[in-house]
């Protein structure tokens, strides 16, 4: 700790901060203007000036002088106050002044800073100096004439989001803000709004339609993606105005831009009833008669074990909970599986394998009367953890990792935080950043090495770089007591570090030079996303990594962990409140000792059900245990589970189908009932993203119509025989948070795992397998994957704020094979694979490799798992349409 | 004693000659003083287009909650104006703050007085009914 004092007060800091930090932490008022705390300081407004005792004469910037010990800072004097002044004038020399019509007014930092200072007028004139104003984007608007060139729009789109958008123009007092004559590499995220200190970046979205002092703030989690963002809802007259990030900034398109899909005229407001094989609109009574009475014919003709739930990463935990506990405590019997099957899941398995199912032990608890969306749990000296959730990484400590490794994933369309992540980590100058990917990404314009391999051959790339690991460093040893190390090398031996090369594609001097930037770091990161894990061996490929964090990762290094993608807003928590066949609430076993507990006398099912994939093949055999009737919380599963038209064909053998969902889905449309849920603010839930915080949505919207699920699920549950009733979400939080210890310290943003829990941890080396062949003969391997300004379906209903960016879904080819095929960008192609066909429209993108094509998964049309067998790659011929 | 009552008489008579002080309200009417407090009302430019460009300050600061309901839209060449406004004269107290808040000068308290009504309805002024109808500043007091 530093002693210093700030206007005559003693003060301690700690070492590192600056003086406006510190100033700032002990209330002590220092003006500001190019400074803001999720930036690197730059100083060049100079408002911050103070006078430093011992320094030089002149007064030096706040935000950019370190605290030194025995430094003594005063804030304010006549010179200080004199300085101020004058630079305040210059700033608003030729400032519009348009504060009644500007949107800003009312929460302007430069308003502001004028009456703090008490700037009394500018007497400086200068020649006029103003660009019109830029009405161009849909979303940002940019008055350039209410700039005051403090560059934090700049830096934070260049060194947060990473897209290097704005660039200051021309020099001196002409400076002004522009795309720096690049060609535009906007991502719509809309950060640079929320930073700038001034009404010079307008959110289209609330333009005109409020002041600043009228809105009510509400604090929730953005429900668009697993990445867990926490942002202001402002409502006027109980309608949203915006999305608002006051503290880092940063969200992305769809979670600012998206809530417009709220009021979509596509959403469902009342449920349907199927009449004479017709979806016809019925009152909650009638539909909720309907689905108890169908569902009871069924389970009274079959058993129990006839239902068949899909729980939905949409929906809060507390819906999945209950949903879980209907079956497992009500039916007793564990058949439900949860569409992250498809990728997410295979992640835990894997790491299951590796790292073994996460277990707390000791924890202090439950306490009685926890707050709520707390856990009941405290961790206390003897907890004890262990298993794969500890070596799974926490955002805040992203960009402490000093190398990266992202396979197989486009990191900011997959998890937009994750890309916030690492370029924070990026700023530090010794990070080292490996890419590695069929496509070209963003990331690769600042990847120390990029690996472009052949699409699916990720396993052969951490195979070989496993083995230039090893034959670099042969005693190259794990950081955590491992198993099986020896029979693992054994089987990597099976090709050459050059066979392995060749196969994956890539070189073998960027794999040694991949594995060198591995085995130095002293705190790597390993990230990868779904587009790995919903290949047909994405478990293989997850196995992989873990093997790879095995040898090479520090866990218990902050920011060395690994970073897989859980896609939705609560895919991780769908799975970790039990909505799986074989794990129960917080991923116990079946087995589990602490099982008996769950559910009073009910005895937990001992029999895992079969998976969602099970489920089809079981349907396709017309099995006796397959099943007759089905419960969706939402999951469109037609839009994503592979093999389109044969999904379809197989749940049209489904007697009866109960389908809860916000919009009329193509799944929804099979259902004989379908039940209009409450979305984003419309209901109160928690969410865990993908890094483990604790999200929690507030209601602040009324529900028009519709109701939240867990609502849906009490009284269907009731109508079924198992009666449920709860007050709210908070008690259902609190009933299961009870039976987790491995929650224990867990409270709104907060993250599962980093609650200050000591974890002992070992593991296992698991052999994959290395056979990448893609059957077929089509010319071109198509990867069906993520967009960034759309997550799941939801965003991609009008009017959703990133429709205006990107509307539909197109195909898109490297130029040269479009040139090839005599495609221009804007043609329509038809994508034929062995198992069907969709016609899209052509995008070029010269970062994707020749014989490579992608395709966006989010859209109805074009409904990309047409052309799928069981998996995200498949391969296909394209002809023109 | 006759002294006093002759001098009263006296005053009497002279006003019987001298011109009244007291108008035959409502036959006749006064003209207020320019700075008399009126009602508040929308000001319009020459060319017919109000002022006011919505920006809610004199709905800030009136103190009675008289102006409510200001709802912006944006024009044409990107201008802010309102669509809806509303002014409740039988909340308003004739402070003239709103007057006094606006940026634009865009609403001023006129020199009506005759409020009176049986119906309240008729005291609550949607944004025609509260729009000047002819351009009209009152240049003394303004700004
Ligand atoms: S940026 Fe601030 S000072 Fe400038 S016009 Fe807008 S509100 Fe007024
Ligand atoms: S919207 Fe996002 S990407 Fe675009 S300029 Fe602003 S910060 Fe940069
Ligand atoms: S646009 Fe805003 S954030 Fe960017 S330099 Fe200008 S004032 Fe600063
Ligand atoms: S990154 Fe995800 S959580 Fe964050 S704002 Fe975007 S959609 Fe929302
Ligand atoms: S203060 Fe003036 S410009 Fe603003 S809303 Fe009121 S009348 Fe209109
Ligand atoms: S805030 Fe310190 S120089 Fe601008």
């Amino acid at each position: 700790m530093i002693n210093l004092t700030i206007d005559g007060r003693a003060i301690q800091a700690e070492p590192g901060k600056t003086i406006l930090e510190v100033a700032r932490e002990n209330g002590i008022f220092i003006p500001y203007l190019c400074y803001h705390p999720a930036l690197k300081p730059i100083g060049s407004c100079r408002i911050c000036v103070v006078e430093v005792k011992p320094g030089p004469p002149r007064p030096l910037p706040a935000c950019a002088t370190y605290v030194a010990e025995g430094q003594e800072v005063v804030t304010a004097s006549p010179r200080l106050t004199a300085i101020r002044q004058e630079l305040m004038k210059l700033v608003l020399i030729n400032h519009a002044l348009e504060c009644p019509i500007c949107d800003k007014g009312g929460e302007c930092e430069l308003q502001e800073l004028t009456h703090a200072l008490g700037v009394p007028e500018v007497d400086l004139t200068a020649i006029p100096a103003t660009s019109p104003p830029d009405y161009e984007s849909l979303l940002v608007e940019r008055h350039t004439d209410r700039c005051v060139t403090c560059g934090r729009c700049v830096r934070l789109c260049r060194d947060h989001v990473g897209a290097m958008a704005i660039n200051f123009m021309q020099r001196g007092y002409f400076t002004e803000l522009g795309s720096g004559l690049l060609p535009l590499d906007c991502e719509f995220c809309g950060s640079c709004i929320d930073i700038c200190p001034v009404g010079a970046l307008i959110n289209k979205q609330f333009k005109y339609r409020a002041r600043a002092w009228e809105v009510t703030k509400t604090e929730m989690v953005c429900p668009f993606c697993g990445g867990g963002c926490t942002y202001e809802l402002h409502l006027k007259d109980g309608e949203i105005m915006r999305v608002y990030n006051g503290e880092t900034a940063l969200l992305c398109g769809r979670g600012r831009f998206g809530w417009p899909v709220l009021s979509s005229p596509e959403r469902l407001r009342t449920p349907l009833v199927r009449v004479n094989g017709e979806l016809k609109e019925a009152t909650w009574e009638e539909a909720l008669t309907a689905a108890a009475g169908g569902l009871k014919a069924v389970l009274e003709e079959a058993g129990p074990g006839a239902l068949y739930g899909v729980g939905s990463p949409r929906a809060t935990n507390e819906a999945n909970y209950l949903f879980q506990k209907f079956f497992r405590a009500g039916l007793g019997t564990n058949n439900l599986d949860n569409p992250a099957r498809l990728h997410y899941v295979k992640a835990l398995s894997a790491l299951g394998q590796v790292f073994g199912w996460p277990e707390v032990k000791e924890a202090d608890g439950p306490h009685p009367k926890p707050p709520a969306y707390t856990s009941p749990f405290t961790v206390k000296e003897d907890t004890k953890g262990s298993g794969f959730t500890f070596v799974l990484g926490f955002l805040e400590e992203l960009p402490r990792a000093d190398a990266a490794l992202i396979l197989g994933a486009d990191l900011t369309p997959e998890l937009p935080p994750l890309g916030w992540g690492v370029n924070a980590a990026r700023q530090k100058d010794d990070f080292k950043l490996v890419v590695a990917n069929p496509r070209g990404t963003k990331f690769d314009r600042w990847a120390t090495v990029s690996l472009r391999y052949k699409p699916g051959a990720e396993r052969l790339v951490v195979a070989g770089l496993m083995k230039a690991l090893l034959t670099a460093k042969p005693d190259l040893a794990p950081a955590v007591p491992a198993q099986g190390f020896e029979e693992f090398k054994e089987s990597l031996k099976k090709f050459s570090l050059k066979e392995y090369a060749s196969r994956a594609g890539v070189e073998v001097a960027d794999l040694e030079a991949a594995a060198a930037i591995l085995a130095q770091a002293q705190a790597p990161a390993i990230l990868f996303g779904t587009e790995l894990l919903s290949q047909d061996k994405g478990d293989m490929n997850a196995l992989a990594l873990a093997d790879l964090f095995l040898l090479v990762g520090k866990p218990g290094t902050p920011g060395s962990a690994l970073y897989p993608v859980a896609d939705k807003a609560n895919t991780r928590g769908v799975c970790e409140l039990g909505v799986l066949p074989d794990r129960l609430p917080g991923l116990l076993p079946l087995d589990s000792p602490a099982a008996p507990a769950f559910w009073g006398d009910k005895k937990v099912a001992q029999q895992p059900g079969p998976t969602l994939l099970e489920v089809l093949d079981l349907l396709e055999q017309d099995a006796p245990e397959a099943p007759r009737a089905l419960w969706a919380l939402g999951g469109d599963l037609l839009r994503w589970l592979p093999n389109r038209s044969r999904t379809e064909k197989l749940l049209g053998k489904v007697k009866f189908m109960v389908v809860q969902d916000a919009f009329r889905t193509d799944t929804a449309k099979l259902a004989d009932v379908v039940l209009p849920v409450a979305i984003h603010a419309e209901q109160e839930g928690s969410f865990i993203s993908s890094t483990g915080r604790l999200g929690v949505l507030k209601a602040a919207l009324t529900a028009d119509g519709v109701l939240p699920d867990w609502q849906i699920i009490c009284r269907l549950a009731s109508a079924l025989g198992v009666p449920m009733s709860y007050r709210n979400p908070a008690q259902i939080f609190a009933e299961f948070a009870r039976q987790i210890p491995l929650y224990a310290g867990l409270a709104p943003k907060k993250a599962v795992g980093k609650t200050g829990i000591p974890a002992e941890l070992k593991g296992t080396f698991v052999p994959f397998d290395l056979d990448i062949s893609l059957p077929g003969r089509r010319p071109f391997t198509l990867i069906i994957g993520k967009v960034l300004q759309h997550s799941g379906s939801y965003t991609t209903h009008e009017p959703c704020g990133t429709l205006v960016v990107t509307p539909e879904g197109a195909v898109s080819l490297n130029p040269e094979d479009a040139a090839q095929l005599e495609l221009k960008a804007g043609d329509k192609a038809r994508v034929i694979s062995s198992h069907g066909e969709v016609e899209a429209k052509v995008a070029l993108d010269p970062l994707l490799p020749a014989g490579v094509a992608f395709l966006p998964e989010h859209f109805a049309q074009p409904a990309a798992q047409m052309l799928t067998l069981n998996s995200n790659l498949v391969r296909v011929s394209i002809q023109k349409a | 004693m006759i002294l006093p009552l002759i001098k009263g008489l006296a005053t009497t008579l002279r006003y019987c000659f001298s011109k009244p002080i007291t108008l035959q309200y409502p036959e006749e009417k006064r003209t207020p003083y320019p700075r008399f407090r009126g009602h508040p009302e929308l000001v319009i430019n020459e060319d017919g287009t109000r002022r006011c460009v919505a920006c809610t300050l004199c709905m800030v600061v009136c103190p009675s909650n008289a102006i409510r309901g200001i709802v912006p839209a944006e024009g044409p060449q990107h201008e802010k104006y309102p669509v809806q406004f509303t002014i409740d004269l039988t909340r308003c107290i004739f402070c003239g703050f709103c007057q006094e808040a606006c940026p634009k000068a865009a609403i001023k308290l006129n020199n009506l007085y005759e409020l009176a009504q049986y119906n309240k309805e008729v005291l609550i002024l949607d944004i025609e009914r509260a729009t000047q109808k002819k351009p009209e500043m009152r240049a003394p007091d303004w700004l």
